[in-house]
């Protein structure tokens, strides 16, 4: 099976809002996913009912063709840990661990007690009185020592500084190839985790506005650098999301796959193709959403 | 089943919770009530309420293991039918030890004429009027019940939020008033007490344990569809 989740109409009313608007999409297996969106966008409300912790207002959900709702089997094999994540009131770090060696049957301990030690997780701390950091720490260790078959993480990084995400983005990247899995990655740092993820899942007011391939997403827009009106006269007409110049150089986003004939014309005005950043990509698509559908109450994040 | 065991392993963890505090209560409110009973200047017999004491504290674990060990085990991936047996389970184990303590203190306290200054802590004559084994279903059911209790109008608080348990609540006083105006108006008073009085302590834990039942199904109903 090449999907392991499978989504139809899915929608979440919450009394004040529409949180998930009618979504439809499959996630494929053993894949990095990014899930990225606005806050209130529907991200931890999609992931929570993936994994029945939270319920759908209509339509269906499959993980491995099943539904999840109650079903340890398929429960087993994933793992989401929020970021809001609530633990026991006097549990510390280590008992959180040995309890999700207890529930999570292909955890690895090595692997624990290595990314204890690179992110200098105080075992002995009441896990209540840990820093914000260190708590988003707990959560990412049991995420990745789990080696669940499917692994949200809700952003993950809140509190954790440069170098612990570091950490992160490397062990998961490492330990994904050694025994691949499926991964969904929800983030604000777009940038940060682009190198990481295969597919962009993006979710704007509850709806899904794009499920592509990271580089085929880096396609749709490129940069072009070069000296000011040679850039104008070939962006003249052209869906230009992003501008910015210093002296005579101008660096202008366009959208739109550049053909054959743009590169040669490129080529023949002096001008420079750049890739783009995914991030950008992404807040303009977004943006050009939020103009054109109703005005979107900020809400509520389940 | 390995998954629910899992769960009282889960609960277990915070052995503070579940065993320390109330061994502390309860060997506080015993030794408190024994100093009290020897700064009193009389041979007559002396029976305080401080037993009740670790009881109350069961409450208080049932709160605990669903406001704030439910949403850890969502993470865990665990369904919310293992959640409950399991936690369901946990409740009666650490129950059956207090029973336990409370038959051993109730025998120790017989043999020895109330620790020699006819001081009663574990026994109460009407309690253990069907001997050690009632007397520690009788203990068992009221540990157990109390914990049902706080899990039930937890369930509640983590579904509905808290204006609707305060409501439920208000509720049930309004409820409890009126049946005591019922029996006021009937003239009944005697009728219910009697009845009170022919149940015994096994009849009561019984009728408990009814209550139990019904407190516990109404909590799996409720946290069938409760979120994290």
């Amino acid at each position: 099976m090449s999907h392991v989740i499978e989504v139809s109409h899915l929608t979440k009313r919450y009394r004040e809002a529409v949180a998930v608007d009618d979504v439809d999409f499959a996630i494929q297996k053993d894949k990095i996913y990014g899930l990225l969106g606005r806050n209130g966008a529907g991200k931890t409300t999609v992931m929570s009912i993936l994994t029945a912790q939270n319920f759908a207002t209509r339509g269906t959900v499959r993980v491995f063709g099943e539904d999840p709702y109650e079903n340890a089997q398929v429960l087993s094999r994933m793992c989401f840990v929020r970021e809001s994540q609530k633990y026991p009131d006097d549990a510390l770090p280590l008992h959180a661990f040995r309890t999700a060696r207890l529930f999570f049957p292909n955890w690895n301990q090595d692997f624990a007690d290595r990314l204890i030690a690179e992110f200098q997780l105080p075992m002995k701390t009441r896990i209540k009185k840990l820093s914000r950091g260190q708590l988003s720490a707990v959560g990412v260790i049991i995420g990745l020592a789990s080696r669940a078959e499917i692994t949200f993480f809700d952003e993950p990084y809140l509190g954790l500084d440069a170098v612990a995400r570091q950490i992160f983005y490397d062990r998961l990247l490492e330990d994904y190839a050694e025994h691949p899995r499926t991964v969904i990655l929800s983030s604000h740092l777009i940038d940060e985790i682009s190198h990481l993820i295969e597919r962009v899942l993006v979710i704007d007011q509850g709806r899904i506005i794009m499920d592509e391939d990271t580089d085929t997403v880096r396609g749709l827009a490129a940069n072009i650098v070069g000296d000011s009106a040679a850039v104008d006269a070939f962006t003249d007409g052209r869906d230009v999301i992003h501008r910015e110049s210093l002296g005579r150089v101008a660096s202008v986003t366009v959208l739109g796959a550049l053909t054959d004939a743009d590169r040669e014309q490129l080529r023949a005005a002096g001008l420079d193709v750049g890739p783009v950043s995914l991030q950008q990509l992404i807040v303009r698509t977004t943006q050009h959403a939020g103009t054109a559908g109703e005005a979107h109450a900020e809400g509520v994040l389940r | 089943m390995s998954r629910t065991l899992n769960v009282v392993r889960m609960q277990l963890i915070n052995k503070q919770t579940y065993i320390w505090i109330p061994l502390i209560i309860l060997a506080g409110a015993f030794a408190l009530s024994l100093a009290v009973y020897a700064i009193i200047p009389s041979d007559g017999v002396k029976i305080g309420g401080g037993s009740q004491a670790p009881l109350w504290y069961f409450g208080v674990v049932g709160v605990q293991a669903l406001t704030l060990t439910f949403p850890f085990s969502q993470a865990m991936s665990v369904t919310r039918r293992a959640f409950f047996l399991g936690t369901l389970l946990t409740a009666a184990i650490t129950s059956a030890i207090l029973a336990a303590i409370f038959v051993v203190g109730g025998l120790v306290e017989k043999a020895t004429n109330g620790w020699g200054m006819n001081g009663w802590f574990f026994w109460l004559d009407w309690i253990w009027a069907s001997g050690a084994l009632g007397a520690g279903l009788f203990y068992f059911v009221l540990a157990l019940m109390f914990f049902i209790v706080g899990f039930w109008a937890a369930t509640i608080y983590k579904r509905f939020g808290s204006l609707w348990l305060t409501v439920i609540l208000v509720g049930l006083g309004v409820l409890f008033v009126g049946a005591l105006f019922v029996i006021g108006r009937l003239d009944a008073w005697a009728a219910v007490f009697t009845w009170f009085a022919t149940q015994g302590a096994v009849g009561l834990a019984l009728w408990g344990l009814a209550l139990i039942v019904v407190l516990a199904a109404a909590s799996f109903g409720t946290l069938r569809r409760a979120t994290p």
